[in-house]
Protein backbone atom coordinates (compact mmCIF):
# COMPACT_ATOMS: atom_id res chain seq x y z
CA UNK A 1 0.00 0.00 0.00
CA UNK A 2 1.25 3.67 -0.81
CA UNK A 3 0.42 6.72 1.94
CA UNK A 4 2.23 10.02 2.32
CA UNK A 5 4.50 10.58 4.66
CA UNK A 6 5.33 14.38 5.75
CA UNK A 7 8.20 15.74 7.58
CA UNK A 8 8.22 18.92 9.59
CA UNK A 9 11.55 21.33 10.41
CA UNK A 10 14.51 19.12 10.92
CA UNK A 11 12.71 15.93 10.68
CA UNK A 12 12.49 16.84 6.89
CA UNK A 13 16.37 15.01 6.34
CA UNK A 14 14.39 11.65 6.96
CA UNK A 15 12.38 11.82 3.98
CA UNK A 16 13.42 9.85 0.43
CA UNK A 17 15.82 12.02 -1.72
CA UNK A 18 12.71 12.56 -3.91
CA UNK A 19 10.43 14.39 -1.03
CA UNK A 20 9.06 17.77 -2.35
CA UNK A 21 7.27 20.03 -0.06
CA UNK A 22 8.12 17.84 3.14
CA UNK A 23 6.55 14.98 1.55
CA UNK A 24 6.79 11.70 -0.25
CA UNK A 25 4.86 8.84 -1.25
CA UNK A 26 6.07 5.74 0.47
CA UNK A 27 5.47 1.95 0.08
CA UNK A 28 4.04 -0.05 2.76
CA UNK A 29 3.74 -3.52 3.80
CA UNK A 30 -0.19 -3.92 5.21
CA UNK A 31 0.13 -3.97 9.27
CA UNK A 32 2.63 -1.16 9.17
CA UNK A 33 2.43 0.79 12.53
CA UNK A 34 2.64 4.05 13.15
CA UNK A 35 5.89 3.54 15.35
CA UNK A 36 7.30 1.18 12.30
CA UNK A 37 6.93 4.07 9.42
CA UNK A 38 9.05 6.42 12.27
CA UNK A 39 11.97 3.50 12.99
CA UNK A 40 11.70 2.78 9.35
CA UNK A 41 12.57 5.94 8.58
CA UNK A 42 15.59 6.33 11.45
CA UNK A 43 13.61 9.15 13.06
CA UNK A 44 13.89 9.28 17.05
CA UNK A 45 10.78 8.32 18.36
CA UNK A 46 11.14 11.01 20.88
CA UNK A 47 12.20 13.34 17.86
CA UNK A 48 9.09 12.44 16.43
CA UNK A 49 7.15 14.41 19.18
CA UNK A 50 3.91 15.10 17.42
CA UNK A 51 2.30 12.34 15.39
CA UNK A 52 -0.47 13.39 13.01
CA UNK A 53 -2.76 10.63 11.07
CA UNK A 54 -4.98 12.25 8.14
CA UNK A 55 -4.93 15.20 10.35
CA UNK A 56 -5.76 13.83 13.76
CA UNK A 57 -2.93 13.77 16.73
CA UNK A 58 -1.95 10.44 17.66
CA UNK A 59 -1.29 9.98 21.39
CA UNK A 60 2.04 7.93 22.64
CA UNK A 61 0.41 5.08 23.91
CA UNK A 62 -1.22 4.39 20.32
CA UNK A 63 1.35 4.02 18.10
CA UNK A 64 2.51 0.49 17.96
CA UNK A 65 -1.14 -0.64 17.12
CA UNK A 66 -2.74 2.32 15.22
CA UNK A 67 -2.13 0.56 11.75
CA UNK A 68 -1.42 2.62 8.40
CA UNK A 69 -4.00 2.57 5.44
CA UNK A 70 -3.98 2.84 2.06
CA UNK A 71 -4.67 6.92 0.99
CA UNK A 72 -3.39 7.57 4.74
CA UNK A 73 -1.08 10.86 5.33
CA UNK A 74 1.31 10.80 8.00
CA UNK A 75 3.01 13.56 9.37
CA UNK A 76 5.84 14.15 11.90
CA UNK A 77 6.67 17.25 14.06
CA UNK A 78 9.06 17.36 16.60
CA UNK A 79 8.00 19.48 19.28
CA UNK A 80 8.24 23.41 19.85
CA UNK A 81 8.42 24.74 23.77
CA UNK A 82 10.40 27.67 23.28
CA UNK A 83 9.06 31.13 23.51
CA UNK B 1 -14.52 56.07 9.21
CA UNK B 2 -17.29 55.25 11.40
CA UNK B 3 -19.93 57.63 11.86
CA UNK B 4 -19.69 59.01 15.04
CA UNK B 5 -23.15 60.19 15.91
CA UNK B 6 -24.73 57.42 14.89
CA UNK B 7 -22.79 55.39 18.07
CA UNK B 8 -22.62 57.87 20.88
CA UNK B 9 -25.57 57.79 22.12
CA UNK B 10 -25.34 53.59 22.64
CA UNK B 11 -21.91 53.50 24.40
CA UNK B 12 -19.47 55.48 26.72
CA UNK B 13 -16.42 55.55 24.69
CA UNK B 14 -15.11 59.30 23.88
CA UNK B 15 -14.33 60.77 20.66
CA UNK B 16 -11.13 60.16 21.35
CA UNK B 17 -11.27 56.23 21.75
CA UNK B 18 -13.51 56.32 19.14
CA UNK B 19 -10.53 57.70 16.39
CA UNK B 20 -7.74 55.98 17.98
CA UNK B 21 -9.50 52.30 18.12
CA UNK B 22 -11.44 53.52 14.26
CA UNK B 23 -10.10 50.33 12.40
CA UNK B 24 -10.96 47.66 14.59
CA UNK B 25 -14.46 49.47 15.63
CA UNK B 26 -15.19 49.60 11.49
CA UNK B 27 -14.58 45.76 11.69
CA UNK B 28 -18.80 44.71 11.91
CA UNK B 29 -17.27 41.42 14.15
CA UNK B 30 -15.88 43.73 16.93
CA UNK B 31 -17.79 47.30 16.20
CA UNK B 32 -18.54 49.71 19.69
CA UNK B 33 -19.41 46.60 21.56
CA UNK B 34 -16.52 44.73 21.23
CA UNK B 35 -14.23 47.57 21.97
CA UNK B 36 -16.21 47.89 25.06
CA UNK B 37 -15.14 44.21 25.71
CA UNK B 38 -11.26 45.11 25.06
CA UNK B 39 -11.56 47.71 27.60
CA UNK B 40 -12.81 46.04 29.93
CA UNK B 41 -10.62 43.24 29.76
CA UNK B 42 -7.93 42.02 31.85
CA UNK B 43 -5.17 39.94 30.06
CA UNK B 44 -2.09 38.40 32.25
CA UNK B 45 0.66 37.65 29.90
CA UNK B 46 3.20 35.12 31.84
CA UNK B 47 6.46 35.75 29.80
CA UNK B 48 7.57 38.95 27.93
CA UNK B 49 10.10 37.55 25.77
CA UNK B 50 9.81 36.68 21.53
CA UNK B 51 6.14 35.80 22.17
CA UNK B 52 4.93 37.74 25.09
CA UNK B 53 6.59 41.08 23.55
CA UNK B 54 4.86 40.91 20.41
CA UNK B 55 0.98 39.60 21.90
CA UNK B 56 1.52 42.86 24.44
CA UNK B 57 1.88 45.25 22.03
CA UNK B 58 -0.26 44.33 20.09
CA UNK B 59 -3.08 44.05 22.54
CA UNK B 60 -1.52 47.13 24.27
CA UNK B 61 -2.47 49.09 20.81
CA UNK B 62 -5.95 47.30 20.56
CA UNK B 63 -7.45 49.05 23.64
CA UNK B 64 -6.95 45.81 26.38
CA UNK B 65 -8.64 47.51 29.73
CA UNK B 66 -5.57 45.80 31.61
CA UNK B 67 -2.37 43.75 30.91
CA UNK B 68 -0.46 41.82 33.63
CA UNK B 69 3.56 41.68 33.18
CA UNK B 70 4.92 38.79 34.98
CA UNK B 71 8.77 37.60 33.92
CA UNK B 72 11.84 37.46 36.26
CA UNK B 73 14.48 38.15 33.35
CA UNK B 74 16.44 41.48 32.45
CA UNK B 75 16.77 42.66 29.16
CA UNK B 76 19.93 41.45 27.61
CA UNK B 77 21.73 41.90 24.16
CA UNK B 78 20.71 38.78 22.84
CA UNK B 79 16.67 39.65 23.49
CA UNK B 80 16.94 42.50 20.94
CA UNK B 81 16.99 40.19 17.78
CA UNK B 82 13.25 39.25 18.49
CA UNK B 83 12.14 40.77 21.99
CA UNK B 84 10.88 44.00 20.27
CA UNK B 85 9.22 46.04 22.74
CA UNK B 86 12.82 46.57 24.14
CA UNK B 87 15.75 49.17 22.64
CA UNK B 88 19.41 48.99 23.01
CA UNK B 89 19.31 51.37 25.91
CA UNK B 90 16.95 49.07 27.79
CA UNK B 91 19.62 46.23 28.57
CA UNK B 92 19.83 45.61 32.33
CA UNK B 93 16.38 46.83 33.00
CA UNK B 94 13.67 44.51 34.28
CA UNK B 95 12.00 43.19 31.06
CA UNK B 96 8.79 43.79 32.60
CA UNK B 97 9.55 47.40 33.66
CA UNK B 98 10.91 47.94 30.05
CA UNK B 99 7.84 46.48 28.32
CA UNK B 100 5.70 48.40 30.81
CA UNK B 101 7.25 51.89 29.51
CA UNK B 102 7.17 50.73 25.91
CA UNK B 103 3.66 49.76 26.71
CA UNK B 104 2.68 53.02 28.16
CA UNK B 105 4.19 55.36 25.25
CA UNK B 106 2.11 53.06 22.95
CA UNK B 107 -0.98 53.16 24.76
CA UNK B 108 -1.44 55.29 28.18
CA UNK B 109 -4.87 53.87 28.35
CA UNK B 110 -3.88 50.96 29.17
CA UNK B 111 -3.61 50.26 32.85
CA UNK B 112 -0.36 48.15 33.06
CA UNK B 113 0.45 45.90 36.27
CA UNK B 114 3.87 44.07 36.68
CA UNK B 115 5.27 41.32 38.41
CA UNK B 116 9.09 40.51 38.52
CA UNK B 117 9.14 36.57 39.18
CA UNK B 118 8.04 33.43 37.60
CA UNK B 119 5.08 32.25 38.57
CA UNK B 120 4.70 29.36 40.18
CA UNK B 121 2.40 27.54 43.32
CA UNK B 122 0.15 30.33 44.81
CA UNK B 123 1.64 33.29 43.01
CA UNK B 124 0.32 31.87 39.68
CA UNK B 125 -2.84 30.54 41.01
CA UNK B 126 -3.79 34.24 42.64
CA UNK B 127 -2.62 35.93 39.37
CA UNK B 128 -4.47 33.25 37.01
CA UNK B 129 -7.66 33.65 38.86
CA UNK B 130 -7.49 37.38 38.80
CA UNK B 131 -7.12 37.84 35.02
CA UNK B 132 -9.61 36.80 32.46
CA UNK B 133 -7.54 35.45 29.72
CA UNK B 134 -3.57 33.80 29.95
CA UNK B 135 -1.50 33.90 27.39
CA UNK B 136 1.20 31.27 27.82
CA UNK B 137 4.58 33.15 26.69
CA UNK B 138 7.00 31.08 28.21
CA UNK B 139 9.89 29.54 27.53
CA UNK B 140 10.03 25.48 29.33
CA UNK B 141 7.24 22.74 29.36
CA UNK B 142 7.51 23.06 33.14
CA UNK B 143 6.10 26.24 33.06
CA UNK B 144 3.77 25.10 30.64
CA UNK B 145 2.02 22.26 31.95
CA UNK B 146 1.85 24.29 35.37
CA UNK B 147 -0.10 26.98 33.67
CA UNK B 148 -2.25 24.66 32.26
CA UNK B 149 -3.36 23.06 35.48
CA UNK B 150 -3.97 26.40 36.89
CA UNK B 151 -6.33 27.65 34.19
CA UNK B 152 -8.40 24.79 34.23
CA UNK B 153 -8.70 24.78 37.75
CA UNK B 154 -9.90 28.55 37.81
CA UNK B 155 -11.71 28.01 34.51
CA UNK B 156 -9.49 30.63 32.61
CA UNK B 157 -9.22 30.37 29.01
CA UNK B 158 -5.51 29.79 27.86
CA UNK B 159 -3.96 31.10 24.54
CA UNK B 160 -0.62 28.63 24.12
CA UNK B 161 2.08 30.01 22.17
CA UNK B 162 5.59 28.72 21.09
CA UNK B 163 7.82 28.99 19.34
CA UNK B 164 11.69 27.38 18.39
CA UNK B 165 14.15 27.78 15.57
CA UNK B 166 12.09 27.93 12.42
CA UNK B 167 8.76 26.74 13.51
CA UNK B 168 5.80 27.76 15.59
CA UNK B 169 2.73 26.29 17.67
CA UNK B 170 -0.63 27.75 18.45
CA UNK B 171 -3.67 26.26 20.60
CA UNK B 172 -6.43 27.76 22.39
CA UNK B 173 -7.66 26.07 25.69
CA UNK B 174 -11.02 26.78 27.05
CA UNK B 175 -12.19 24.65 30.28
CA UNK B 176 -15.85 25.94 29.89
CA UNK B 177 -15.84 24.11 26.55
CA UNK B 178 -16.42 20.61 26.82
CA UNK B 179 -14.75 19.92 23.24
CA UNK B 180 -11.43 21.79 24.45
CA UNK B 181 -8.45 19.17 25.08
CA UNK B 182 -6.04 20.66 27.56
CA UNK B 183 -1.98 21.05 26.80
CA UNK B 184 -1.15 17.74 28.80
CA UNK B 185 -3.83 15.58 26.49
CA UNK B 186 -0.96 15.34 23.88
CA UNK B 187 2.33 17.03 25.61
CA UNK B 188 4.18 14.60 27.74
CA UNK B 189 4.63 16.40 31.24
CA UNK B 190 8.28 13.32 31.52
CA UNK B 191 9.66 14.96 27.75
CA UNK B 192 13.21 15.03 27.79
CA UNK B 193 12.83 18.36 25.97
CA UNK B 194 13.65 21.91 27.92
CA UNK B 195 14.11 24.47 24.89
CA UNK B 196 15.33 28.03 25.05
CA UNK B 197 14.83 29.97 22.13
CA UNK B 198 18.90 31.15 23.40
CA UNK B 199 20.04 27.51 23.01
CA UNK B 200 18.47 26.36 19.73
CA UNK B 201 17.97 29.33 17.93
CA UNK B 202 14.57 31.18 16.47
CA UNK B 203 13.95 33.31 13.73
CA UNK B 204 12.86 37.05 15.16
CA UNK B 205 9.62 36.55 12.90
CA UNK B 206 8.46 33.38 13.58
CA UNK B 207 7.96 34.28 17.18
CA UNK B 208 6.49 37.45 16.00
CA UNK B 209 3.90 35.59 13.38
CA UNK B 210 3.11 33.27 16.99
CA UNK B 211 2.86 36.01 19.12
CA UNK B 212 0.60 37.60 16.80
CA UNK B 213 -1.86 35.27 16.48
CA UNK B 214 -1.84 34.44 20.08
CA UNK B 215 -2.94 38.66 20.27
CA UNK B 216 -5.73 37.60 17.62
CA UNK B 217 -7.42 34.43 19.47
CA UNK B 218 -7.52 36.58 22.59
CA UNK B 219 -9.02 39.68 21.01
CA UNK B 220 -11.36 36.81 19.75
CA UNK B 221 -12.18 35.57 23.21
CA UNK B 222 -13.02 38.47 24.39
CA UNK B 223 -15.32 39.90 21.74
CA UNK B 224 -16.42 36.75 20.40
CA UNK B 225 -15.60 37.24 16.91
CA UNK B 226 -15.27 34.83 14.71
CA UNK B 227 -14.38 30.79 15.74
CA UNK B 228 -11.42 29.89 17.94
CA UNK B 229 -8.65 27.70 17.78
CA UNK B 230 -10.64 24.85 19.76
CA UNK B 231 -9.72 21.19 19.55
CA UNK B 232 -7.30 22.04 17.32
CA UNK B 233 -3.30 23.26 17.22
CA UNK B 234 -1.93 25.06 14.47
CA UNK B 235 1.42 24.07 13.46
CA UNK B 236 3.93 26.33 11.55
CA UNK B 237 7.30 25.29 9.44
CA UNK B 238 8.88 28.51 8.16
CA UNK B 239 11.52 26.83 6.24
CA UNK B 240 8.50 25.41 3.91
CA UNK B 241 6.20 28.34 4.82
CA UNK B 242 3.54 25.73 5.92
CA UNK B 243 0.83 25.32 8.02
CA UNK B 244 -0.77 22.34 9.29
CA UNK B 245 -3.91 21.69 11.45
CA UNK B 246 -3.95 19.08 14.16
CA UNK B 247 -7.35 17.79 15.66
CA UNK B 248 -6.97 16.98 19.31
CA UNK B 249 -9.58 15.59 21.53
CA UNK B 250 -9.26 15.89 24.71
CA UNK B 251 -7.96 12.42 26.24
CA UNK B 252 -9.94 10.27 28.25
CA UNK B 253 -8.28 10.18 31.53
CA UNK B 254 -6.40 13.24 31.63
CA UNK B 255 -5.59 14.04 35.23
CA UNK B 256 -6.05 17.72 34.06
CA UNK B 257 -9.03 18.49 31.74
CA UNK B 258 -11.05 14.80 32.05
CA UNK B 259 -12.55 15.63 35.87
CA UNK B 260 -14.66 18.20 33.87
CA UNK B 261 -18.51 17.68 34.88
ZN1 LIG C 1 -6.23 17.30 29.03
Amino acid sequence: MKITLKCFAFLAKHLPVYAKKNAAEVELQEGTSVNNVIDMFQIDREDAYLVILNGVFVCGEDRDTTLLNEGDTLALWPEVAGG
Amino acid sequence: MIDKTAYRQAMDLSDEQLLHYNAQIMLPEIDVSGQQKLLAAHILIIGVGGLGTVAALYLAAAGTGQLTLADPDQVELTNLQRQISYNYAMQGEAKVNACQKTLNALNPEVSLATIESSLHGELLERTISQADIILDCTDNLKSRFEINKTCFKYAKPLVCGAAIRWEGQLSVFVPADKDSPCYQCFHNPDSRLNQSCSANGVLGPVVGVIGSMQAIEAIKLITGAGELLIGQTLLFDALSLQWQTMQVSPRTGCEICGQRV
